[in-house]
């Protein structure tokens, strides 16, 4: 039999629970017997016009109910609901904390679940048939990567029409809008003429842009304006059409807006605001042109799939297209053309989402099973309570399962009403959530129907999970005894059930307790992390200086570059400061291929190291020592091409040799060697790196100010900005930080779990505390009697009090071993998000295991000192 | 979602009178399959291609309006091929009569609303 029969057939045994005993085994048998018959048929190859098993099984469940609930009749159904409501009513105070908690748990499945919906689920907004989208990248046989295209080889693949409508490009930038003080950077798009209409959008005004404006490289500048930029830049004025703005040194036509809500095909990042056309696409740096070149792969490519064409067909087609783009040219052997369904989120991206989601899910799950129990508790209680009630209900002829739906009615109702309670909550995700992510999303996250539905049927869900307890609870009374004591049972198995939920809640919390304190302490240890280098006292500061156009001449850019480093150097307080094609940890990453002069012609020698171009001062600058040979000198006093390399490189290329004195591919002399800096990451390991004198290369893109200060790094930044606008009034200063902050900021990740686990940490602590606190008042009051005995015969108070603490403290104690192992869980969960600390932090789990002890202890000695104070004679009397 | 609407469903159901509206179009296509000799579950979710999900409710729900009956394959046929026993359903002589006259009433409904395609809905 096959594994996916045996699945099926234990489902049915699962659902075959929800079928009254009596039908059971003839329900089973049907549905056995025509499952069998299915796969027979599947196995024979003739179950072309049948459901698969999954579907067919799944309609087990509907069948099951319909038999469940076939004698329950409408009056019996709204006598529940009338029921459960007048008793919900009696008791606000009850109701209300049982659905505040509830609905707390609700909420913040549902604020995850918007996540989920907003990132993975929904398709971009305003494209059409967004299921018909592909994403086409560039991969190799060798090694599977997702890579942008050359502007020839997009030409080849939008060549294939048989499997595409439509195949459209863009390259994301930033881009430098309006002059002068007026300027600001906005997140723009270089766009294929087919862009618009392979995503079928439709121009809030004017027109979008079409094949007729793919003319030439550089020539008409025409440009769509976002519907976000139109309304906060230009006040929404429709007269915007035909006008003539600048972005960078060249005036663009505003030809039209794109709809609100439009944001691009990535989920991640910035929206963008700007549209223009592929062709006004420039690299300054690199020598040809982007639109001749198979080298420069700059452009992203996505297409819609040909109607009647699936999705796997085109992934076959893909053989002849990579067998004609390899036709085309030599040096693309190996490449082969990848595709992916839908658009959004890359393959990779989708992978690392689904991760941080399912953690963020996973903890607001718990929650939810936290509150569940704490109200599953309080009703417990109160069924204990009303033990009288149910009894006489029993007495005068309800059956059990009649009694037990009467809860479940109730518990249900309540559960719809936490729901109504949860959605401000909910739509407060929209706003709240994206402040929370590690990085910026394009998309929105504004919770839609799916999602209050499935919020809803968490509620239900929740109701029937907490509903059941007390329901199972009152099956079992005895009618006979329950009547006779009074009402007041409290049979053993209740009271162990009660135990048992605070000592999961008690555990569970902990387990969120402990992922807060090592979250915590993560980020603590970033901010005192050595990142290979003096971070305290450096600010940094992105220049852009290709934005203004007016640095086109290597001449020009060094002057600009000397006088922004002797208008720093006149602040005081400034120690030192250089430039940098990248700063460490915050940004303008770049790599090269560097090979040994001595094996140049050997490709497999070659390494992928940091590429940083620096001025004289850099590692005075940086606080970096030289390990061996020297820095660098200016310029003007560097007659050879001479570069620094690091000790990982060093160990690379030359290990066990000086590394000084020797020569790189390119023909530069190494004269220093210097300590490891972490350049991308905090947590990655350094990569090699190789550092260049900026005056011998090519001209930079945008470079990095570094600046050391003698004081607070913080206090410096306004001063640094002022210099940076003082060069160059018109230069758009966007960035400027104490390098610190910024290394803080790239645990982004970090933080977002250490908000979203704190937060929720402290909710669950709460909400145990109050379980705990519910349990021993409750059991308190229904003791008073014996208390009231005890201190007549002469019990001394705090006797008592001790005898009620011990028992809590004992219930706490199981909590904190059990919940000592859901750390360790939650720990590992974690671990991708921790930094600097292990997922067993013996400190992190005891000062939490700790913390969890001592407020158990407070939540307890308040009812507890309360039995110690019982009046005897009171107590007796009543 | 499923289960809220299961919930609406047992609100809005009255059980203890069989079928008080006239049978829907799923009733109706459930009905003429087992008339054509489609006699299994399985074989009716396939011949007229509705959900398992709605099928087996419904004709339940039939059966126990008395519009269908059941009955078992033998025992001894299932036990030698070495499967479980198989469930036919027949239609009884009050269901075919519903079934005629559902079938007048909904070609009724289709001509009144004149030509063009009509889509069926359970």
């Amino acid at each position: 039999m096959s594994r996916r029969g045996g699945a099926a057939r234990a489902a049915l045994r699962i659902l075959a629970a929800v079928v009254p005993a009596d039908r059971r085994a003839e329900w089973l048998e049907e549905w056995e017997g025509e499952l069998d018959a299915l796969e027979s048929l599947r196995e024979e190859g003739r179950a072309r016009d049948y459901p698969g098993v999954a579907a067919f099984v799944a309609g087990a469940l509907p069948h099951a109910l319909w038999i469940r609930t076939e004698g329950w009749t409408m009056e019996s159904v709204a006598q529940d609901l009338r029921f459960a409501g007048r008793l919900l009513r009696r008791s606000p105070v009850f109701t209300l904390v049982a659905a505040l908690t509830l609905a707390l748990g609700i909420g913040a499945n549902g604020a995850m679940l918007s996540l989920v919906n907003g990132l993975l689920l929904r398709p971009p907004a305003g494209v059409a048939e967004p299921e018909r989208l592909v994403q086409i990248a560039r991969s190799y046989d060798e090694s599977p990567r997702w890579d942008n295209w050359s502007w020839p080889a997009s030409r080849v693949i939008a060549d294939e029409t048989a499997v595409f409508a439509g195949v459209a490009g863009y390259a994301a930038t930033s881009l430098v809008l309006g002059r002068g003080t007026e300027a600001e950077a906005v997140p723009g798009l270089f766009v294929s003429g087919s862009y618009f209409r392979v995503l079928g959008v439709r121009p809030w005004m004017g027109r979008l842009l079409d094949a007729s404006d793919e003319v030439a490289p550089g020539a008409h500048a025409v440009a769509v304006l976002g519907h976000g930029l139109w309304t906060r830049r230009f006040g929404a004025d429709p007269g915007v059409i035909g006008t003539t703005i600048a972005i960078g040194s060249r005036p663009y036509e505003v030809v039209g807006v794109a709809p609100a809500g439009f944001t691009g095909v990535e989920a991640l990042g910035t929206p963008p605001d700007l549209f223009v056309p592929a062709f006004q696409y420039t690299l300054p740096v690199l020598p040809g042109s982007p639109f001749e070149s198979w080298e420069l792969s700059w452009f992203q490519l996505f297409g819609r799939l040909q109607d009647g064409v699936s999705f796997p067909t085109a992934e076959a087609a893909m053989d002849p297209l990579t067998a004609r783009l390899r036709s085309a040219r030599a040096d693309l052997e190996g490449v082969r053309v990848v595709l992916a369904r839908g658009v959004g989120l890359t393959p990779e991206e989708r992978t690392e989402a689904g991760r941080i989601s399912a953690l963020l899910v996973g903890i607001a799950v718990l929650l939810l099973l936290l509150t569940c129990a704490n109200v599953g508790n309080l009703f417990l209680a109160r069924a204990t309570d009303r033990g009288q009630e149910v009894g006489i209900r029993q007495a005068l002829g309800a059956g059990r399962t009649r009694m037990a739906r009467q809860l479940v009615t109730e518990s249900v109702v309540l559960a719809l009403f936490a729901t109504l309670l949860a959605v401000p909550l909910l739509a407060s995700a929209g706003v709240l959530l994206p402040g929370l992510l590690p990085q910026r999303v394009a998309v929105s996250l504004t919770p839609d129907w799916p999602v209050f539905a499935a919020m809803a049927a968490a509620g239900v869900l929740a109701g029937l999970l907490f509903g059941a307890l007390p329901a199972w609870a009152a099956s079992r009374q005895d009618v006979a005894r329950t009547l006779r004591e009074g009402g007041a049972t409290r049979g053993r198995g209740r009271t162990r059930l009660r135990d048992a939920l605070v000592v999961s809640q008690l555990a569970l919390s902990l387990g969120l307790v402990s992922g807060a304190a090592l979250l915590g302490r993560s980020i603590l240890h970033a901010r005192a992390a050595d990142p290979g280098f003096d971070a305290d006292g450096l600010v940094v500061g992105f220049v852009n200086l290709r934005a203004s156009g007016r640095y086109e001449t290597d001449e020009a850019e060094a002057a600009f570059r000397e006088r922004l480093l002797a208008e720093v150097a006149g602040i005081p307080g400034v120690l030192s400061a250089a430039l940098a094609g990248q700063a460490p940890v915050v940004g303008g990453h770049a790599r090269s291929s560097v090979v040994p002069a001595e094996r140049a012609e050997d490709p497999e020698a070659s390494v992928e190291a940091e590429y940083v171009p620096v001025t004289a001062g850099y590692f005075e600058t940086l606080g970096l020592g030289i390990a061996r040979g020297r820095g660098f000198r200016p310029a003007a006093e560097e007659p050879e091409r001479v570069v620094v390399v690091n000790e990982a490189l060093a160990g690379l290329f030359w290990p066990g040799e000086d590394a000084v004195g020797k020569e790189l591919g390119g023909g530069q002399r190494i004269i220093g060697v210097v300590p490891d800096v972490q350049m991308r990451s905090l947590r990655a390991p350094a990569n090699p790196a190789v550092y260049y004198l900026m005056d011998q290369e090519e001209r930079l893109m945008n470079p990095v100010l570094h600046v050391r200060v003698g004081g607070n790094a913080t206090a410096a930044v306004a001063a640094v900005r002022r210099a940076m606008v003082a060069v160059d009034p018109e230069l758009p200063v966007t960035n400027v930080l104490p390098l610190r902050e910024g290394l803080a900021r790239s645990l982004a990740e970090t933080r977002t779990f250490a908000r979203v686990v704190t937060t929720f940490a402290g909710l669950a602590l709460l909400l145990s505390l109050i379980g705990l606190y519910g349990l021993v008042s409750h059991g308190v009051a229904q003791r008073t009697r014996e208390m009231g005995i005890r201190i007549a015969l002469g019990a001394a108070s705090a006797d008592v009090t001790r005898v009620v603490l011990g028992r809590a403290m004992a219930l706490a104690a199981v909590g904190v071993v059990l919940g000592i192992g859901v750390s360790l869980l939650t720990g590992r969960a974690l671990e991708g998000a921790l930094f600097g600390v292990e997922p067993t932090n013996p400190l992190a789990l005891g000062g939490a295991a700790a913390l969890l002890a001592c407020a158990s202890l407070i939540a307890a000695w308040v009812p507890a000192r309360r039995a110690g104070r019982v009046d005897a004679m009171v107590s007796l009397r009543d | 979602m499923v289960v809220i609407l299961y919930i609406l469903h047992f609100y809005l159901a009255e059980p203890d009178t069989p079928m008080p509206r006239p049978l829907g179009i799923s009733s109706l296509r459930i009905l003429a399959a087992i008339r054509d000799d489609v006699g299994y579950g399985l074989d009716i979710v396939a011949h007229t291609g509705m959900p398992s999900g709605t099928v087996y409710p419904t004709l339940a729900r039939l059966k126990r309006a008395g519009l269908v009956t059941s009955r078992w394959e033998d025992q001894r046929l299932a036990e030698r091929e070495g499967r479980p026993r198989r469930r036919y359903y027949d239609l009884t002589a009050e269901g075919r009569r519903a079934l005629t006259e559902g079938a007048a009433r909904a070609y009724e409904a289709v001509t009144a609303l004149g030509p063009g395609p009509v889509e069926g809905r359970g």
